[in-house]
Order: C-alpha cells, then sequence, then structure tokens
C-alpha cells in the first residue's frame, strides 16, 4: 500500500493562528469584519512592506528639513566648483548642473509627491464616490444620464486634456497662482470616471443582495438604508480604491512635470526628472534617484492598496 | 473495520473505500475533511451518503476520482473500483476512468456548465475524449442522450449555452454528461439540493429510472434524508468526515443504532408525527481543524460518557450487513423516531 | 451578432459627440485662443486682434463656431496649425506622423500580449513557485515604474553605457550610420529601445490580470467538472479555463489601448520619436489650437474603434452578452 506523503503537516504557521470558533465556549469574542480584516492584513508580508515604504516616505516628508543637509533650493556646488559631480560623501546622490544637492532635493520632493497623491485621490474619490453611490442607488434615468456622463470622460484622453488645461491655465493665470495645487485639482478632476464605475457595480451588488430587502421588508426609509447598510459595505472597496488612486496620481503629476507642464516653482520628482532628462549622458544620478523615489512610493501605495483588498474582500475565503 | 474486511469481497463490489483520510493544509489550520470513511457500493445499488454540510461528504466523493481540489490531499486509505486501488493509478489511467467508468453530477447546475461554451460542445467534448467516434456520430449521441434526460427539443436545445436554460434543465444536462459513456458507477453530489422542490422531484424520478434502464451503481450524497429515502437501497451516515453508521435503508430509518442517526431522524419534519416544536439537535458542526476527541459526535450527543471522548469508537458490524461506530449502540432505545410506521 | 455590433457602434456615436463637445468647450472656455495666442506679443492693437479674431471665426457665438467645426470636421479639414511647422493643414501633419505612433503602440501592444498571456497563464498554474513568485513580484514593480523613468535607464544603460542602441529619433540622422547600410534596418534599430519599454510597461499590468483572472477562473465548479469528466489536464487549462479568463483580460485591452494612447506624448518625447505625441506636446507649448483639437479628435476617434473592436471580440467571446 502506497501512503501518500504526510509531508503537508510541516507548514509553520498552522498550531499558532487562534479561530474564532475556536470551541463552542470562547464564541463570545469580538470576530467583527475589520478584526478579520486586520489579522489577514498582518498576515500579508508584500502590504506590510507597503505599509512600511509609505510610512517611511511620510517620515521623509514630515522631517524633511531635518534629514536634508541643505536648505530647500540650495546650490552648495555652484560656488564650490561641485556641479555635476557624481555621488560622493558629502552630496549623497551626487549634484545636479547648477550645483544643487540631489539628495536634499529629492528629500523635500517627497512632501509635494505626498500632497498631489493625496490632493488628487480626495477629490477624485469624492467624485466618483457621489456620481457611483447616486447612480448605482437610484437607477433608471439618473443612473443612465450620469453613466453617459462617465463614459464621455472615459473615453476623453486624459493626459492630452490635462496638459492643454495646465498649459492654458498657467498661462493666463498671474504667476504664482496655485501652481502644484493646480495640478493637482486637475487631476483629480479627471480621474473619476472609473472608480465612479465601479463604486457603482458595488452598490448595486449589494442592493440586490438579500439583506437589503429584508430591511425594507421591516420598514427602513429610502436614506436610512443607503447610510446604514450600503454605505459600510461599499466602504471597504473605497479604501482599496482610494490607495491605488494615489498611486496613479502620484504617477500622473511625475509624467506631467517631466513633460514640463508642472509647477516650476515646486520641487517634485518629476521636474527634477525633467531637468534631469537633457543631462542623461553625462549626470546619470540626477535622474536615477529622483525616479527611484518615484517607483518606491507608488509600489508602496500598490502594494498596500492590494494588501487592503485581499484583507477587506468579504467574499475571500480562508 | 477487520469485520468488515473478513466479510467482505463480495464479487458482487463494484467500489470500495478503506480507512480514506483527506486533509486540507489551509492557512487556519489543517482541516481533517475526511478521516477514516470506510465504505462500500455493490454493483446496481444506490448507496445514500448522508450527512449535515461539513460532514466530508463531498470530499469523499472528489477522493474517489483524486480531484480534490488545493490545498486537499489524500494522505491514506485505500479506494478500489473493479479490484483496483484507485490511488495507486497513475493520472493518465485516471483520466480513463473519470467520465468513463465513473461519472460525476455537481450540486450547482449552475455553475458546473461552462458559461462559455455550448451544451453539444461541451456533451460532445467529453464523448469524444472517451469514444472514438467522428464528430458527427458524437452530435447524435448528444442528442440522444438529451432525449434520454427528458429535454424537449433537444435538436434545438443543444446548441443552447447554458445561460439560456432553466435550472432544472441544467441539471438534466449535468446528467446526461455524466451519463454520457456509460459509466458503471455514478456520484451524484446533492443533485436536487440547488433546484425548486418540484423539479427536485422530477430529477430524483429520472435518476431512479436510468438507475434501472442502465444498471448503473451510484452513490447519493445528500443532507435530506426524505431525498434517499425513495432512491436508496443501502444508507451510510457521515458525521465530522467519520462514519457512523451504515445498513440498508429500511434498517437505517426504522431500527437505527447511532445516536446521529436517530437525531437526523428525529429532526427531519413529519406530518406524520405532529409534533409542535421542531427538534434541532443541540450544538454545531465541530471544528474541523481541532475536532473533539474520541467520538466526535460525543459533545452534542445525549448518550455520551466518559469513555465517548477517549477512544474512536470502532465501526462494528452488530448484524448482517448494519455497521454501528457506538460504543452504547446496544444501549440505545430501539424504537424508532418514525413510532409506528416501524413495520411498514 | 450583427445585430450587437450594429447596436455597439450605434451606441458610440453619441458618446463621439458628448466627447467633441467637451474638449471644444474646454479649449474655448479656458481662454479666449486670441489673447493666448498673443499673449506672447504685447504690442499687438485691438483692431489687430479683431482681424485676427474674425479671421478664424473666433467672433461668433459659441454654438456656431462649434457648427462651424463639426461641418469642417467632416469634410475632413480640421484647419492650419496657427503656430507651429509654418501653418501646415492639420490633416497633412497628423497624417505624417500618425503612423509612427501607431507602429510603436501596435508592435507594443502585440508583443505584450504574445508574452503576457502565458507567463500570466503559467504563473497561475504553478501558484506560488518559484517562476510564479518571481514573474509576479517583476510584474507588481513594472506597474509602478514611470514609462519615462524606465525609458531613462534603458537609454543610460544601453545607449550610453553599453552603445548597442540610439538614443533617440526614429531614424539616424546620417545615412552613414544606417546598419548594414539599409533603411528599413536603421528604423527597426531604433525602435528596439521605446517598443521594449513601451512592451515591458504594457505587459505589467496584462500578466497580473490573467494570472489573477485565470487563479479565479480555475477555482469554479465547471472546472472540476471539466476534469471529473477525464479531460486532459492540459485541455481543462488550455480551453476551458483560458476562454473565461481571456474575458476581463480583453476589457482591460480595450480600456487600455485608449490609455496607452493618450500616453504616447511621454514615451515619444523621451526616445525623441516622431509620432503625433511629442507633435501634441509641442502644439500644446505653442497653444496652436486646430492642432491640438485635431490630435484630440483623432486620438478620441482611434479609441472609440478600439473600444468597438474590444465589444466586438468580448461579445464573440462570452455567449452571455450576445443577449441583451
Amino acid at each position: 500500500m502506497k501512503k501518500c506523503e504526510v509531508s503537508i503537516m510541516k507548514r509553520k504557521k498552522s498550531a499558532k493562528l487562534k479561530l474564532p470558533v475556536r470551541n463552542e465556549n470562547k464564541r463570545s469574542r469580538g470576530v467583527s469584519q475589520w478584526n478579520i480584516a486586520w489579522r489577514r492584513f498582518r498576515r500579508n508580508k508584500a502590504a506590510l512592506v507597503g505599509a512600511l515604504i509609505v510610512g517611511f516616505i511620510i517620515f521623509l516628508a514630515a522631517f524633511d528639513a531635518l534629514i536634508a543637509p541643505f536648505p530647500p533650493n540650495a546650490t552648495p556646488g555652484f560656488y564650490t566648483g561641485e556641479a555635476r559631480i557624481p555621488p560622493s560623501l558629502k552630496y549623497l546622490f551626487g549634484t545636479d548642473y547648477i550645483g544643487h544637492d540631489v539628495f536634499s532635493q529629492v528629500v523635500y520632493g517627497a512632501r509635494a509627491a505626498l500632497f498631489v497623491g493625496f490632493g488628487s485621490a480626495a477629490i477624485a474619490m469624492s467624485l466618483a464616490l457621489l456620481v457611483g453611490i447616486i447612480s448605482g442607488y437610484y437607477g433608471g434615468f439618473i443612473d443612465n444620464i450620469l453613466m453617459r456622463i462617465t463614459e464621455v470622460f472615459l473615453v476623453i484622453p486624459f493626459l492630452l486634456i490635462l496638459l492643454v488645461f495646465l498649459k492654458v491655465i498657467t498661462t493666463i493665470a498671474p504667476s504664482g497662482v496655485g501652481g502644484l495645487s493646480t495640478v493637482m485639482i486637475m487631476i483629480g478632476l479627471f480621474s473619476w470616471a472609473s472608480n465612479a464605475r465601479i463604486i457603482r457595480g458595488e452598490v448595486l451588488r449589494v442592493k440586490e443582495s438579500e439583506f437589503i430587502e429584508a430591511s425594507k421588508a421591516l420598514g427602513a426609509s429610502k436614506r436610512r438604508i443607503m447610510f446604514r447598510h450600503i454605505f459600510p459595505n461599499v466602504l471597504h472597496i473605497i479604501i482599496v480604491l482610494t490607495t491605488l488612486m494615489i498611486a496613479t496620481a502620484i504617477l500622473v503629476e511625475a509624467a506631467v512635470s517631466f513633460l514640463g507642464f508642472g509647477d516650476p516653482a515646486a520641487i517634485t520628482w518629476g521636474q527634477q526628472l525633467q531637468k534631469a532628462n537633457e543631462a542623461v549622458k553625462e549626470a546619470w544620478w540626477e535622474g536615477v534617484f529622483p525616479g527611484l523615489f518615484i517607483t518606491l512610493l507608488v509600489l508602496g501605495f500598490s502594494l498596500l492598496g492590494n494588501g487592503l483588498r485581499d484583507a477587506l474582500d468579504p467574499r475571500l475565503r480562508e | 473495520m477487520k469485520l468488515m474486511e473478513r466479510k467482505l469481497m463480495t464479487p458482487k463490489e463494484i467500489l470500495k473505500i478503506e480507512n480514506l483520510k483527506t486533509y486540507f493544509d489551509t492557512w487556519a489550520g489543517i482541516v481533517k475533511a475526511v478521516d477514516g470513511v470506510s465504505l462500500e457500493v455493490r454493483e446496481g445499488e444506490t448507496l445514500g451518503l448522508v450527512g449535515e454540510s461539513g460532514s466530508g461528504k463531498s470530499v469523499t466523493a472528489l477522493s474517489i476520482l483524486r480531484i480534490v481540489p488545493r490545498p486537499g490531499k489524500i494522505l491514506d486509505g485505500r479506494i478500489i473500483y473493479r479490484g483496483e486501488n484507485l490511488l495507486e493509478k497513475t493520472e493518465d489511467d485516471l483520466q480513463k476512468i473519470r467520465g468513463k467508468e465513473i461519472g460525476y453530477i455537481f450540486q450547482d447546475p449552475a455553475t458546473s456548465l461552462n458559461p462559455v461554451f455550448s451544451i453539444a460542445d461541451q456533451l460532445t467534448e467529453v464523448i469524444r475524449h472517451h469514444q472514438n467516434v467522428t464528430k458527427k456520430e458524437a452530435l447524435e449521441k448528444a442528442i440522444e442522450l438529451l432525449k434520454l434526460v427528458e429535454i424537449a427539443d433537444p435538436e434545438i436545445k443543444i446548441w443552447n449555452f447554458p445561460h439560456q436554460l432553466s435550472g432544472g434543465m441544467k441539471q438534466r444536462i449535468a446528467v446526461a454528461r455524466a451519463l454520457s459513456c456509460q459509466p458503471s458507477l455514478l456520484l451524484a453530489d446533492e443533485p436536487t439540493t440547488n433546484l425548486d422542490v418540484t423539479i427536485q422531484a422530477q430529477i430524483l424520478k429520472l435518476m431512479r429510472s436510468l438507475k434501472e434502464k442502465l444498471g448503473m451503481s451510484m452513490i447519493l450524497i445528500t443532507h435530506d434524508m426524505g431525498v434517499v429515502a425513495g432512491v436508496a437501497d443501502r444508507i451510510t451516515v457521515l458525521y465530522a468526515g467519520r462514519v457512523c453508521e451504515t445498513a440498508d435503508t429500511k434498517t437505517i430509518f426504522y431500527r437505527p443504532r447511532h445516536p446521529y442517526t436517530i437525531a437526523l431522524l428525529t429532526a427531519v419534519p413529519s406530518l406524520a408525527l405532529r409534533k409542535e416544536k421542531l427538534t434541532v439537535i443541540p450544538g454545531s458542526i465541530p471544528n474541523l481543524i481541532e475536532p473533539p476527541t474520541g467520538c466526535r459526535f460525543h459533545p452534542r450527543c445525549e448518550y455520551a460518557e466518559a469513555a465517548c471522548a477517549k477512544k474512536i469508537p470502532p465501526l462494528v458490524e452488530i448484524e448482517h450487513g448494519h455497521y454501528v461506530a457506538c460504543i452504547r449502540w446496544s444501549e440505545i432505545d430501539v424504537e424508532s423516531p418514525l413510532g409506528a410506521k416501524a413495520n411498514e | 451578432m450583427l445585430r450587437y455590433v450594429i447596436r455597439r457602434i450605434i451606441y458610440l456615436i453619441p458618446l463621439f459627440f458628448g466627447v467633441l463637445i467637451i474638449v471644444f468647450v474646454a479649449s474655448r472656455i479656458a481662454g479666449d485662443p486670441v489673447r493666448l495666442m498673443t499673449v506672447m506679443n504685447p504690442r499687438i492693437t485691438d483692431a489687430a486682434r479683431q482681424n485676427l479674431a474674425a479671421y478664424y471665426g473666433l467672433d461668433k457665438p459659441l454654438y456656431y463656431q462649434f457648427i462651424i467645426f463639426l461641418s469642417q470636421l467632416f469634410q475632413g479639414n480640421l484647419g492650419n496649425a496657427y503656430a507651429i511647422r509654418g501653418g501646415t493643414a492639420v490633416t497633412t501633419l497628423i497624417g505624417d506622423y500618425a503612423w509612427l505612433t501607431f507602429e510603436l503602440q501596435l508592435a507594443a501592444l502585440f508583443l505584450s500580449l504574445l508574452i503576457a498571456i502565458p507567463i500570466g497563464v503559467i504563473s497561475a498554474e504553478k501558484q506560488y513557485s518559484k517562476l510564479d513568485v518571481s514573474m509576479t513580484t517583476t510584474s507588481l514593480v513594472g506597474t509602478c515604474i514611470p514609462i519615462f523613468y524606465m525609458g531613462i535607464i534603458a537609454i543610460i544603460i544601453f545607449s550610453y553605457f553599453l552603445g548597442w542602441f540610439p538614443h533617440g529619433g526614429a531614424h539616424s540622422i546620417l545615412p552613414e550610420n544606417y546598419p548594414f547600410g539599409s533603411y528599413e534596418l536603421d528604423g527597426l534599430w531604433h525602435m528596439v529601445l521605446p517598443t521594449a519599454i513601451l512592451t515591458f510597461a504594457t505587459l505589467a499590468p496584462v500578466v497580473l490580470l490573467v494570472r489573477s483572472s485565470m487563479l479565479e477562473v480555475l477555482r469554479q465548479d465547471y472546472i472540476l467538472a471539466a476534469r471529473a469528466s477525464g479531460l486532459s489536464e492540459r485541455s481543462v487549462v488550455y480551453k476551458h479555463a483560458l476562454k473565461n479568463t481571456l474575458i476581463p483580460v480583453v476589457t482591460y485591452v480595450g480600456l487600455y489601448f485608449g490609455a496607452m494612447l493618450a500616453g504616447a506624448p511621454v514615451t515619444e518625447t523621451v526616445f525623441n520619436w516622431p509620432g503625433v505625441g511629442r507633435l501634441f506636446v509641442e502644439a500644446v507649448k505653442h497653444l496652436d489650437f486646430p492642432v491640438i483639437m485635431g490630435i484630440t479628435v483623432f486620438i478620441t476617434i482611434m479609441t472609440l474603434v478600439a473600444n468597438l473592436i474590444t465589444d466586438i471580440t468580448y461579445g464573440y467571446i462570452d455567449p452571455r452578452i450576445r443577449v441583451e
């Protein structure tokens, strides 16, 4: 008789995790949705790495003045003839064509990245929520109209329109108006469409589920249903979408600045890459480091977003 | 267990499972879904495999075909089909047995048919895989199959896609697919659970008539005692991955000896009994990662005593063909919950 | 099926007009074009401004302008460039540059699907294996790297450091530099780096999508049923599972193509590739509205066509959609 191997017994984690319903007497311990989600999140190594990265960048942004050896936009290398030198002990990431310390500039860029990321995501998600929930919940004519509008926004070539708007605004407005804020708002205004559709889908899914029927049968008012039942269930997807939206916004800002349509006065990684593009042949460090940080931050939010999605998905079986 | 080995080996046996253990290695721990199940099916008979959800019935059936999905693994035991141990066969050999010798009907017809292929495609594919026939011949066979399962206008319906058909029709097609290559053994995993009550009756009637017509053996898995009553010749009752009791249908219904079997029978609402309150088995299904020690039913059993938690009760043959896994079987009240109908 | 296709086409028409309206209104509202055009020229007089306005028909009410715009559009006339390229007809400009953009985008799309789908399928089949983990990680990181950064790194390594490929442009300026003296080979040689980068950027999310879609499909009952019928593993995965897996992938690629086109400005700027993307950036910098509108209209049409093709393919794969 051939016995199949019992090698699966060697799994490390099996014994340590406590299941909520371990035996009937202990069933009273709280097993709310959030508890389970938190536990699942903690197990997910990639998500933790993501959270760590994001935390690190936030730390950089918060203490940028303390961490960066030189003040923002300072050009220490200019006067001492140390412009465009490769990384060294004094200038960790080297200096650029005009003598900026690349390391300091990169540290200062963190703040802008986070600002645009969070800001755009906030605007885009608010719009997406509004459209998505109203459309999904009321259905019918309102749904139709809103969805048509959403589709138009989906078809519009995003980047192209963005560039046009930015150029126009920066040209006609007196200099210094908004700047980075403008970029942030514009990105937000054009990014809501695909998330609106997703949210609407979730609302529809929740709406059809049976417990809403039960709630109606018990006589709850429409508004009550919307807030107490639909919203919490849509919450999990909102969290995930927001995190991923932040990642996208950072990439867009970088692209826009790289092309030269960003705010020249602001210190952003995209701007640094734009200047670096001309110098790529002689000074690779000018572009490599800011780009690395963009990748890092986007990766952080991506991992975080995916981790949150895995942790919060109510349909995922253990 | 030893008693079974000695007495059995009847030539009429088509399938014999000995001490099957199938475990699932999950993040939360090792789920012992099937933990020492033994049963047998004789040629031409229908074995009812009964138990609550989580009792291991489906996993047992999937183990027979060795298609238990990851992270499940068969760890121990023998599955003897027509004298050969399926657990020792290669994947190539198994593919010749699946669908051809042993057919499988899944529980939910809405998900067991591939939504992007037509019925014709799905049926002819199986036929042509196992039999050397042309496309035209396979199509004709498929249409014959649809007639066999009593679908109207089979020549038209065969080109439909699953989403265009009703639940009852889908399940008939699933039956047709399972029977397409004339298997000797049919594994029906809760074939009627997801259907309306009236359709349930139709499908059961269909399966009964097909069984007679084709002389198949069948394992009918269900949690519904009412379903097995009309269709099964013998019944095996499963609880938490282990066998509680095995006997022919009449014996199970009228002379049950295992407390769980009795509880199941009592819990069935019956017009004849006219009870005021629905009886419920106290407690809930055990955690299969950390199951109760000894007899797995003991926490919910009204006959439980100290010894029940210490040792796994052996499956003992108390009379010819009637096996019970309970140390107190002899003390259990013999009168069936079905009361006066005992002698019918 | 044909009915479905026609329905989709009819559906797209109002969408097209919707986009046109928005873009048109936006570009006009964004600021008085005359003022924008002349903002570089402080000595311009009001009379001259008015003349300019009359010349371009900008002094008429908005809806009137739009109608003119539409009528000209249907005659295939997109106007002439204001400020760049000496005022050539926009259609000519687009005609000259569009093919280069398509060359790049289509090659990248094709290659990325060719590579990504098998990788995604195998990763799903061998979940958690070394192959799966490495492919998934690489793809995940790939979705986070900005394209222009990838381009810059590629140029640094393969062009400046290793000297294998040119660092930009579609052709060498001097014919002496053509590899083996061939113009075509020179074109291909210049295409390698930008295509490789664009391919990688495109395939990363597709690998992840195919993998997760496949994993989802493999969990379904009908896959288990196919196994229970004795079908070979290869048949189960490549016939039964694959078709279902590709459904969300088709949707994604359709949407993505529009995004890819819209992202052309970035890629083309990094590699100095002479396509409509780079042209667009130039036009915006000079606020050359006919060109801006022209390219936008063009790309929108392409996006809608891509959507249509996606819808048709989708209807072909998934029979549930056809009967609505």
